[in-house]
């Protein structure tokens, strides 16, 4: 990773992209600005950057799909630009793979905290490696295994993973992993983490609808498991 | 009794009485039509037969008194009396014979048809002293002696007496005719009438039943679609048949209801219309806020470095486009609730952990005296719970100055929590209106002491949940204003949508 993180901000109106650029690069970002979907898509390919931020309302294909397409081929950290209005939106978004989202009209400081924390997901912690069954998560490679092969995990997911496999059999509140994952304040969004969760279970369990590593602990949060 | 069922019960009772009515005033004519004809056809039936059987026996015993009578010798002995008597009794119609005449002055002598049934003693007096009495001659009379008669009765059974004295000294007469068959002929008609009469009332009370219903159906029906009316469903319609009134009523309630539903859907269009401007003018307003708010804080980094002239408008450009933030989000907020968009993302917290970040946040620990015991688990929708508290809390620092009080217990399956200020209270007369929009305590209170939203939001917060949230003034002074809200806020959400506010549902544990 660049020590200046590179970042692609997709928004359509031409006030609030020069106005985000501004603030982004005045926090130390360096940013390419798109103004469609479809070039931002384009230089994503071209350029590779960090981190995406996106607008959800674009002319021609919207933020969602955007999110879709780069979730295909690419795992890097997605975070939305929305209004809170449209809480559709939110779901929507989150299902869609965003990693986070922020709420319009939004602070420069709010979007760069959550940008960097973010980009923290993906740092390296220790070195070790834990065994779940199948699935294997190395912490020195920042890699999760499952029957030897690689998983494409976002940091987000890759986060959470290991957020819980490091108390394996404890539940962690919806909040609690808030503050571990997502660095929010006491007023994050538990749909966050129920999205990120969803997703988590696509890729790591053998049958994602009936999981048996990462277990719903009714009342107060999530917990893995090791399989008996 | 549920409201409902008295309701039934009384619209029964209504239904009965009309058609009681109804069935009361058929059965009252047909009463009275009948009894008046069966009367008169009996009364006329009975002249006709009594006249009839007795204009017979008259004139045959006055045939019988010619003949037989006229034809005794003056001074007849009780034999041929008797045997006269005999010979006009068996004669035709059935009736007894009583022939009295005068052997010597002052010694009658009375000859029976039969002994048992008729004597003198049965023909009443006044009939004898008719009999007897010798009637001046004139123009207009021609004889001494007339036939009279009379009815009456002996030992219950109708009988038919008559007299009459032979001119000329003859022997006078007395018949005796019984009239029991006539009575039994005309009871038996009064039967036949009295059960016609019978019958004609039970027809007419079905009848009254049947026109009852007819009437009262239609009736019922337009009951009925004016409840319908009543319960909001506008589009309800009366299917009309006929020309009748009770068709015309339909035809008034049909136009009623639809110029009603007009009205409402052209209100309600206009409500809507309002709403989607507000709302629509808060997205447009966001677009350049969101400009506007990033740039600022590029100045507002740069205000220090910057000529002390421009310092201070830097920050107030600063300041207010926060303020305008604020408000923007407040009217979204608002136009959420009012369009049925706003949804609760539930999530398990502990309150007091919530309620002490809330006011960490907003740097009102040393303001705010916090009275809370840990482990108070609620589920429920965290960002708004704070939106409820900052505004309470917010609020009471305001109006009423620190230290402000925040209490939260629980009581059953509610969550309370209290916050109480020290300071003038609310006065009574506004004290109805303080979760009202834009109203504010004092008309000449400046325009910085917030949007007059914040109540009415912290209001519609807790009504999301399935709470409540209300005001007070405390009697040892300060207002008290008192939050309620459910412990588990997913029942609300369940009735409200199925399906959402439970995002995983994988069942295990």
């Amino acid at each position: 990773m660049a020590l200046v993180p590179f970042l692609l901000l997709i928004e359509d109106d031409d006030a609030i992209r020069t106005a985000l650029e501004l603030s982004l690069s005045r926090q130390g970002h360096r940013v390419a600005t798109a103004a469609t979907g479809e070039d931002g898509l384009e230089l994503l390919r071209e350029q590779r950057p960090d981190l995406v931020v996106l607008d959800v309302m674009l002319p021609g294909i919207d933020g969602f799909e955007v999110c879709r397409r780069i979730r295909r081929t690419d795992q890097l950290p997605i975070i939305l630009l929305t209004a809170r209005s449209d809480d559709i939106d939110v779901v929507v978004g989150l299902e869609s793979g965003a990693d986070d989202y922020v709420v319009k009209p939004v602070q420069g400081r709010v979007l760069d905290a959550r940008i960097r924390a973010v980009l923290r997901r993906g740092e390296r912690e220790s070195t070790d490696s834990a065994t779940f069954g199948n699935v294997v998560i190395d912490r020195s490679a920042m890699t999760v295994t499952k029957d030897g092969e690689d998983l494409q995990l976002t940091p987000t997911e890759l986060r959470l993973l290991l957020e819980l496999s490091r108390r394996p059999g404890q539940a962690l509140s919806r909040q609690q992993l808030l503050r571990l994952v997502w660095e929010h304040d006491y007023l994050g969004d538990s749909r966050l983490v129920d999205a990120c969760v969803q997703r988590l279970r696509a890729k790591v369990e053998d049958v994602p609808s009936s999981p048996t590593l990462i277990r719903t602990v009714r009342g107060v949060g999530y917990r893995l498991d090791s399989p008996q | 009794m549920t409201e409902t069922a008295k309701r039934s019960l009384r619209a029964g009772l209504r239904w009965t009485s009309l058609r009681l009515r109804l069935v009361v005033v058929f059965a009252l004519v047909a009463l009275v039509a009948a009894v008046s004809a069966s009367g008169i056809a009996y009364w006329l039936n009975r002249e006709a037969v009594l006249t009839r059987t007795q204009d017979t026996a008259l004139d045959d015993f006055r045939r019988q008194m010619q003949e037989t009578a006229a034809a005794l010798p003056t001074r007849p002995t009780k034999d041929d009396l008797q045997r006269a008597a005999g010979k006009m009794a068996s004669s035709s119609p059935g009736y007894s014979v009583l022939l009295v005449a005068e052997r010597e002055r002052g010694k009658p002598i009375v000859g029976y048809s039969d002994l048992d049934t008729f004597t003198r003693a049965h023909v009443p007096d006044s009939l004898q002293e008719q009999v007897a009495r010798k009637q001046p001659l004139t123009s207009s009379n021609e004889h001494e002696y007339h036939l009279f008669w009379q009815r009456t009765s002996i030992a219950g059974t109708p009988y038919l007496v008559a007299g009459t004295r032979i001119i000329g000294g003859g022997p006078t007469g007395y018949m005796l005719k019984s009239l029991d068959q006539e009575r039994q002929d005309l009871n038996s008609l009064a039967w036949s009438l009295g059960i016609a009469t019978a019958l004609a009332l039970v027809g007419s009370a079905l009848l009254a039943q049947a026109a009852a219903t007819t009437v009262l159906r239609p009736v019922q029906r337009l009951g009925d679609a004016a409840r319908k009316l009543g319960e909001g469903k506008l589009d309800t319609r009366l299917v009309v048949s006929g020309t009748d009134e009770l068709a015309d009523l339909s035809r008034t309630f049909n136009r009623t209801a639809s110029s009603l539903e007009k009205k409402v859907a052209d209100m309600s269009a206009r409500e809507e219309a309002s709403r989607r401007f507000v709302a629509d003018m808060s997205h447009e307003l966001r677009t350049p806020l969101t400009a506007i708010t990033a740039v600022a804080e590029v100045l507002e980094d740069e205000a220090d470095t910057l000529d002390p002239m421009i310092a201070p408008a830097v920050h107030l450009v600063v300041s207010e486009t926060r303020r305008l933030n604020d408000l923007v989000e407040n009217l979204m907020e608002v136009t959420r609730f009012d369009a049925g968009t706003a949804r609760l993302v539930l999530d398990d917290v502990d309150v007091a952990d919530q309620v002490t970040a809330c006011i960490d946040a907003r740097a009102w620990l040393d303001a705010v005296h916090l009275d809370a015991e840990r482990g108070m688990m609620a589920r429920l929708d965290p960002r708004r719970l704070d939106v409820i508290l900052a505004n309470l809390i917010g609020n009471a620092l305001k109006h009423g100055g620190s230290p402000v009080g925040v209490r939260v217990r629980t009581e059953g399956e509610e969550l309370v929590i209290e916050v109480r200020d020290h300071g003038p209270g609310i006065p009574e007369d506004v004290l109805p209106h303080v979760f009202d929009r834009f109203y504010k305590a004092s008309a000449s209170r400046p325009r910085s002491e917030g949007s007059g939203l914040g109540l009415s939001i912290a209001m519609e917060n807790a009504h999301i949940h399935g709470g409540d949230i209300t005001a007070a003034n405390s009697p040892d002074g300060g207002a008290v204003f008192t939050l309620r809200l459910p412990r588990d806020a997913e029942r609300i959400v369940r009735n409200d949508e199925p399906g959402a506010g439970a995002p995983d549902e994988d069942g295990a544990t």
